[in-house]
């Protein structure tokens, strides 16, 4: 069994705005399992556009029984994150999955940002997908109970970039009185 | 851009990091994203973080696994998402 969960949301920020807070967004109080970042890779292509590669280490707490199943405690994980941002057409491409327990749980996500000049949003589409290695049975237990962390897991990442957004804007606000 | 950055892996990286990361965010806003640069202009900060990046990467166990994953490179077709 594989499961799989799309969402959209709507930022009524610019491109620059919530594409800065992408690369930025931690450390923020909504996401204290992010433990590390790294930007392993970087560089514009022949296209003009720029490519990223980071890695991530995040904490992971795991319910007794799967750590029960595997037989050893898992206490973090290795994820790869790839960017992709063209700036003509004002989008962002991220796709990025676990590295490390791939048997246990392989998580895979693509996320779009996109910028509509006309309504001056963002809008961004997140699909995952859930895939486990393990036998039927505990496989949709494992695949489940990762959709429902997941879920909640995407309001808290709102949250941070929300926080962080206003901050941001909050700075550029102090950084114009300046220049005045 | 004022608030706080996210660590290294290696805590020795960190300084480094936090520097080439404030250097790229006033490119990536100020240039990058308004078409007035293409190139690199962290190199100096770039090559002092990623070299210790490397150092350390070398001491942990997930190096082989992120040379695999590495090698997927989603979005070097010119955008679209490769089906691999």
């Amino acid at each position: 069994m594989v499961l799989f969960h799309a969402n959209t949301h709507v930022f009524h920020n610019d491109f620059s705005s919530v594409t800065s807070v992408v690369f930025n967004k931690y450390a923020n109080p909504y996401a204290t399992h992010v433990l590390s970042i790294d930007t392993i890779e970087r560089r514009v292509d022949e296209h003009g556009n720029l490519l990223t590669t980071r890695l991530f280490r995040k904490k992971g707490k795991l319910p007794r029984w799967i750590e029960y199943i595997v037989g050893s405690r898992i206490t973090e994980s290795w994820m790869i994150e790839f960017t992709m941002v063209d700036p003509k057409k004002q989008v962002m491409r991220q796709f990025n999955k676990n590295i490390d327990h791939v048997r246990l749980l392989q998580v895979e996500e693509n996320t779009t940002y996109e910028y509509d000049p006309a309504n001056k949003n963002t809008i961004v589409n997140t699909k995952v997908k859930f895939t486990s290695g393990f036998h039927v049975g505990i496989r949709s237990k494992i695949e489940k109970m990762s959709l429902s962390r997941f879920e909640q897991g995407v309001e808290r990442s709102r949250l941070g970039m929300a926080m962080v957004m206003k901050k941001v804007e909050e700075n550029a606000q102090r950084n114009l009185k300046h220049e005045m | 851009m004022g608030q706080s950055m996210s660590a290294s892996f290696a805590p020795e990286c960190t300084p480094l990091k936090k520097t080439y990361d404030s250097c790229f965010n006033e490119w990536y806003s100020e240039k990058f994203l308004k078409g007035k640069s293409v190139d690199n202009e962290c190199a100096k900060e770039w090559y002092a973080y990623i070299e210790c990046v490397n150092a350390h990467l070398k001491e942990k166990g997930i190096q082989p696994a992120l040379d695999d994953a590495r090698k997927e490179a989603p979005f070097e077709s010119g955008g679209a998402l490769s089906d691999k």
